[in-house]
């Protein structure tokens, strides 16, 4: 039979047609967009602990930032490299030379969930909350700010008291969250009823069960939020959650404990998706804090504290490699240093640093016998009372058993594990901290002789000058060198001994996409949805 | 009848005044400083003093007690470490533990006196030795372990039921049961083995009184001698059990909340120890108390209801 030219031409067309339209297809399974996410329904996501007041001047826990996270916009944020930009500013601060005036250009055309216009006066307002209110955690974050001008409605000047590098890193965590002023003077207590600047606005709490948010009809950039509520369940029995995960009940679960972590990844309803944080967890060794916190230092005169020899033995007896494949099954980042791999700030400031996560036995031993202290004992004071942190404290012990160091485990509540460590009643402490952006955050306030959390009683001039020049420096090539000699000081005097950087594992059903997990830990859901 | 609750009434207020004393000396007896525990990561001694002095730890005790119970008693509990009003969350959580604990008491009785009932009429047989085993087993299990394994298999395998929550019988009634029918069966499975044991020898002291002999002597069928008879009296003291199991219910609830996420008054009281919300933890405690005390009032005036003798001597005759 006779085909025309025309005719093998049509088919070839079409055949190239449905092949070009299938890998169409193909292509945009593996790249999901946002038109591939449906609009409306509610995303239920199970919280490991509860959040506190709801009011960013009072509020002092960290998952209460997990929900501030959809309904507060703050003056900065972070993008998913930590690097701070801009979000109810327009752009980073403009700082003058003397570093004591910060100048912050606001957005307009954007309200509150009440209606009420956002503006340079609503932003004065609320820092000047902040640095005024009896019980303001957040006054302490912003110190340095010594008053608050609004000259136009874009334009927020800060003036300081003195200079201080952390201070837009301050404004993108609680700190720069702002208040509608009308919630403020209506007289009753914000927590109940809080209102900002989100993508969802608060509708309801039930105190210990859940926290509902609804998508806000006054959020300026709202065509990217496609969900029509979000409820934030209290789900505090790790088990539970996560059976609650596999049932369907929820559609998020925060921080996966590390036992069931195996069972979500083989579960084919179920994406495990994880973050290093920016946080650490690590050992207080009591040197200096025999009169209790902020009171004067003297050296406790334990084992530990008299000898540095000792507690570099103490160190070297660590295998953090071990530590987290016996205790943590090796979910965890283990690390010699409280800046996390995941912050900006970690390669130039430790990059050529001492760092061995293998145990040193026959260095830990030299030193034990260099430090002329005849069977050193150490009581290490465990920060909880679950069996993981039990693991911990065992393995820990039989490490430092083998260099002739005799450790003693207490498990204690935690609660009272921290007034123990904060009067002094200690020799080691297993305990952590979540991080901070700033490296200041994660520093200052543990070795610094003023510093609020210096449980170890460390006090260090030299330390002091140097923390406190990485504050007034502006410059990150300035702040850099300061921290990398802040660290050596740290590592050979050793106030600390930081031993991981906690892995989060956050499990997410497989019918919701668009959920983002940053270093900080956080669980953000402001452009997330089920798929279509 | 009315001298009786009278007196009764009476002593029940004495009991919960001086159980206030209790609760607000006890929770100060816990160890740990509650600024630090409210504090969270951020123990700046200002912060710390601000909450000291929010919470009036800052003065004497018996100038914080009187502060306390004066606002109580006109019905204001406070706020809560949340900025809550401590009286609304007790309003709002206190009514599904009760839930949870009559739906409880409803299995775990239909269960025990039907188990308790069947053991006794065929003492010595086989049922009666199953009767006894499954109280055994039911008695020994624990909570824990037997929630997870029901959440496990109807809520994770097979999708029967979900895995945990609560949703208000107002709301949806059918999902009110569906959430609560898992946690009725656990906190009732160790009620159950007790009424088990008791209606079966409260049963055969009944069956083997001169009252049920006569009863059969004169022509009575069996069902309504034991069904008429001999359970009516033996109920005095599945009541009374009962009374007292309610508060261990109760208590028990703390674990079957915690394990099904429902937001009950046991599971307020546990958060509230481990955050050292001493507000919260007084007003919990405080309704706990008067609960119990409650609790054995009605007891009392059911116990003389079912045994006349009661009312008119004022005492339970055994």
């Amino acid at each position: 039979m006779k085909v025309s030219f025309r005719r093998i031409a049509s088919l070839a067309l079409v055949a190239a047609c449905v092949a070009a339209l299938a890998a169409a297809v193909a292509a945009a399974r593996t790249t999901r967009s946002s038109a591939d996410i449906k609009n409306g329904g509610t995303l239920t996501i199970g919280l490991a602990e509860e959040p506190d007041a709801l009011d960013p001047t009072l509020a002092r826990t960290f998952v209460g930032r997990i929900v501030f996270l959809a309904m507060c916009e703050k003056l900065y944020d972070l993008d998913s490299h930590l690097n701070i930009v801009p979000q109810l500013a327009t752009a980073l601060p403009q700082v003058s030379k003397d570093k004591l005036t910060y100048t912050i250009k606001v957005r307009s055309g954007v309200q509150f969930n009440d209606g009420t216009p956002f503006n340079a006066a609503a932003v004065k307002t609320t820092l000047e909350r902040d640095l005024t209110l009896k019980g303001s955690v957040r006054a302490s974050e912003i110190s340095p700010i010594s008053s608050v001008d609004a000259p136009n409605a874009t334009t927020v000047v800060l003036h300081l008291k003195s200079p201080y590098s952390p201070l837009t890193a301050q404004l993108a965590d609680r700190a720069g969250m702002i208040l509608s002023p009308k919630a403020l003077a209506s007289g009753g207590t914000f927590a109940q009823n809080p209102v900002c600047v989100g993508p969802f606005m608060f509708k309801d709490r039930v105190a210990g069960d859940h926290i509902t948010l609804v998508k806000s009809p006054y959020y300026y950039n709202k065509a990217k939020v496609h969900l029509a509520s979000i409820v934030y369940r209290i789900m505090t029995d790790p088990s539970s959650r996560t059976q609650a995960l596999r049932a369907g009940d929820i559609q998020v679960e925060d921080r996966i404990q590390s036992t069931d972590v195996p069972t979500l990844q083989k579960d084919s309803g179920v994406t495990v998706k994880k973050a290093v944080t920016i946080g650490y967890q690590g050992l207080t060794l009591n040197i200096g804090n025999k009169n209790g916190l902020l009171k004067p230092y003297a050296n406790v005169g334990s084992d530990l504290a008299k000898s540095q020899y000792l507690r570099t033995a103490f160190d070297a007896a660590l295998d953090r490699t071990t530590i987290n494949r016996v205790v943590f099954g090796g979910l965890n980042q283990p690390d010699c240093y409280p800046i996390a791999p995941v912050s900006p700030w970690y390669e130039p400031t430790t990059k050529g640093l001492a760092c061995d996560l293998h145990a040193n036995v026959n260095l830990a031993k030299q030193l034990v016998k260099a430090s002329g202290i005849a069977n050193p004992s150490v009581n290490l004071m465990l920060g909880g009372t679950d069996p993981v942190t039990a693991r911990l404290g065992q393995v820990i012990q039989s490490m430092e058993n083998a260099v002739g160091i005799k450790v003693s485990v207490t498990p204690t509540q935690f609660t009272t594990a921290l007034n123990k460590a904060d009067a002094g009643t200690f020799d080691a402490f297993a305990v952590g901290w979540s991080g901070r952006v700033d490296p200041d955050g994660n520093i200052y306030g543990f070795v610094a002789t003023p510093g609020t959390l210096n449980d170890s009683g460390f006090s260090s001039s030299k330390l002091d000058y140097i923390l406190n020049g990485a504050r007034k420096s502006l410059t990150i090539k300035s702040r850099t060198t300061l921290y990398r000699a802040a660290m050596q000081i740290i590592h050979r005097q050793r106030p600390l001994i930081y031993l991981y950087h906690p892995v989060n594992y956050y499990g997410v059903s497989k019918k919701v996409d668009g959920v983002q997990i940053y270093g900080d830990g956080l669980i953000r859901v402001n452009a997330a949805g089920y798929t279509k | 009848m009315g001298g009786f609750l009278l007196r009764k009434a009476g002593a029940a207020l004495i009991v919960v005044f001086l159980s206030s004393i209790v609760v607000f000396i006890g929770i100060r007896a816990l160890p740990g400083d509650p600024a630090v525990a409210l504090g969270a990561e951020n123990r700046d001694p200002a912060v710390m003093a601000a909450i000291r002095q929010s919470y009036g730890l800052d003065k004497p005790l018996p100038v914080q007690y009187v502060k306390w119970i004066s606002k109580a008693l006109r019905g204001d509990l406070g706020l809560d470490a949340r900025q809550l009003p401590v009286g609304h969350t007790i309003i709002t959580r206190l009514p599904i533990t009760l839930e949870l604990a009559f739906l409880a008491i409803l299995v775990g009785t239909v269960i025990g006196v039907l188990a308790g009932v069947i053991a006794a009429v065929r003492r010595g047989k086989p049922s009666d030795h199953a009767a006894t085993a499954t109280a055994l087993v039911g008695l020994s299990v624990p909570h824990f372990w037997l929630g997870l394994m029901m959440i496990i298999a109807f809520a994770v395998d097979l999708h029967w039921l979900p895995a945990s929550g609560y949703v208000s019988f107002r709301a949806h009634p059918i999902g009110n049961l569906e959430h609560l029918l898992m946690p009725a069966l656990v906190l009732g499975t160790g009620l159950s083995a007790v009424l088990m044991r008791q209606t079966r020898s409260a049963m055969l002291n009944s069956l083997s009184a001169d009252y049920v002999r006569t009863a059969r002597a004169k022509g009575l069928s069996e069902g309504v001698v034991i069904g008429k008879h001999a359970l009516r009296n033996s109920l005095i003291t599945v009541t009374t059990v009962i009374g007292l199991q309610l508060g261990a219910l109760i208590s028990g609830a703390v674990i079957t909340e915690q394990i099904f996420v429902i937001p009950g008054f046991g599971r307020l009281t546990l958060d509230a120890v481990n955050e050292r919300d001493y507000t919260l933890l007084q007003g919990v405690v405080l309704v706990a108390a008067a609960g119990y005390v409650v609790v054995n009032l009605l007891v009392d005036v059911a116990y003389s209801l079912l045994n006349p003798r009661i009312r008119v001597s004022g005492a339970a005759e055994r």
